[in-house]
């Protein structure tokens, strides 16, 4: 995962997924509520998956949706928990 | 004790702005952990202590920062001009001083923590910066930019503790360490928590944390044991399912100070053995038979001190 761009508060995160061998990848976090239905991400040449997305500064948590299946980020700057208690990953804006 | 430090118990809490906007009625308590050993050049520490001075700058978000002096490392200094220079103009701008007289490492942590304890409130968050690591060198300025999002974590996600791990190569001392002493021992003495532990960090004994004023008062009020304090807090942190984070810090090494020895090493394992020894007896003396699991669980644990003791001696210095 790596930042990049910079406008206000904003700042565009690319969000990297390497599930070469899944069908659909979502983007879930507490940006979208959680919905799978918000952030699906997009396969690559290289068939990894890849989302831009513009995040407030702050720390956020995420995980990745593989083909239904809730995956930490192993790439993750943090881990952190959610308020369902489940490990989720970190990614800080800044 | 002798303390320069001052309550603010009863002072009006100060917001502070969260990601989503909404105010947190948190501040940030940094306290730092001065050196034992005086370095030959101050460079570390005057890069740390230019943060310092930010931090201590920023009153909306930080309260005035407390540095823990040991007495012993002030006396075998008393005569060092560098020493009282640097305490004097630096340590005293930046901050509050608190000179106590500890046994070691984790005393400093107590008392640093129990002060800045006394002067918060709900809400807040206490953060402990390591002062003996390399902060001059570059990869210690990345470092020194990143930490301030321990306490930052705790406040914006509502975590309690929040671990900040670094990296260290595979022959590292402290990852060899906390490999073959710190979790083989954690695994033997506790291994459904050593499991819990270890999906959040490969560093239980880090130096770098912030944790929340509740959850710091459950540890705090505790017995306090003696050594390896993160191991502890990370514990009691799964025992009462409390919200746990980690983030990695960088690349950072801490000075030198004989940490890297073989008989360091040993000394660590051993103390690590010791306090699990002490929490597991707290908690399972009053189950009737307690002594018989206790007495197999020891047996093992001396074989993971000595396979230990195997492995380092291979691998580190003498």
């Amino acid at each position: 995962m790596t930042l990049y761009g910079y406008q206000k508060s904003m700042r565009a995160v690319n969000f990297i997924c390497h599930a070469t061998q899944a069908k659909t990848v979502s983007l879930v976090g507490d940006f979208n509520g959680w919905n799978p239905a918000v952030n699906r991400m997009k396969q690559m040449p290289d068939r990894s998956w890849l989302i831009t997305v513009e995040l407030k500064h702050g720390h956020h948590r995420y995980a990745f949706l593989v083909d239904g299946v809730f995956t930490l980020d192993p790439q993750a700057q943090g881990i952190a928990r959610n308020d369902k208690g489940e490990r989720v990953s970190l990614v800080p804006v800044s | 004790m002798k303390r320069t430090v001052k309550s603010n118990r009863g002072k009006p809490s100060k917001p502070v702005r969260t990601k989503g906007g909404s105010a947190s009625t948190g501040t940030i308590h940094p306290v730092i952990i001065y050196p034992f050993k005086q370095p030959a050049d101050y460079g570390d520490l005057e890069a740390l202590y230019s943060l310092v001075e930010r931090l201590g700058a920023d009153r909306e978000k930080y309260e005035r920062p407390i540095t823990v002096v040991d007495r012993k490392t002030y006396y075998s200094q008393k005569k060092a001009a560098p020493f009282l220079a640097f305490r004097n103009r630096t340590l005293a701008r930046c901050g509050d001083i608190l000179d106590a007289w500890c046994v070691d490492t984790c005393q400093m942590w107590y008392a640093g923590l129990g002060a800045a304890f006394e002067r918060g409130k709900p809400g807040d968050v206490y953060w402990l910066i390591p002062g003996d690591f390399n902060y001059g060198a570059a990869a210690g300025r990345e470092v020194l930019g990143r930490l301030h999002d321990l306490p930052e974590i705790i406040l914006e996600l509502d975590q309690h503790l929040c671990i900040g791990e670094i990296a260290t190569d595979h022959n590292n001392s402290k990852q060899l360490i906390d490999t073959h002493g710190t979790f083989a021992l954690l695994y033997n003495w506790f291994p459904a928590e050593a499991q819990a532990i270890r999906q959040y960090t490969e560093r239980p004994r880090s130096e770098f944390f912030a944790v929340r004023h509740d959850f710091l008062a459950e540890v705090l009020t505790q017995r306090w044991y003696p050594y390896e304090q993160t191991v502890v807090m990370l514990l009691h942190a799964i025992f009462k399912q409390r919200r746990i984070s980690r983030f990695f810090v960088g690349n950072i090494s801490d000075l030198p100070e004989g940490r890297e020895s073989l008989a360091s090493a040993l000394q660590q394992v051993e103390r690590t053995e010791r306090v699990l020894k002490t929490l597991w007896r707290d908690r399972h003396r009053a189950q009737s038979g307690w002594i018989q699991r206790y007495r197999e669980l020891e047996a093992h644990s001396e074989q993971i001190r000595r396979t230990a003791l195997t492995i380092l001696q291979n691998l580190l210095p003498g």
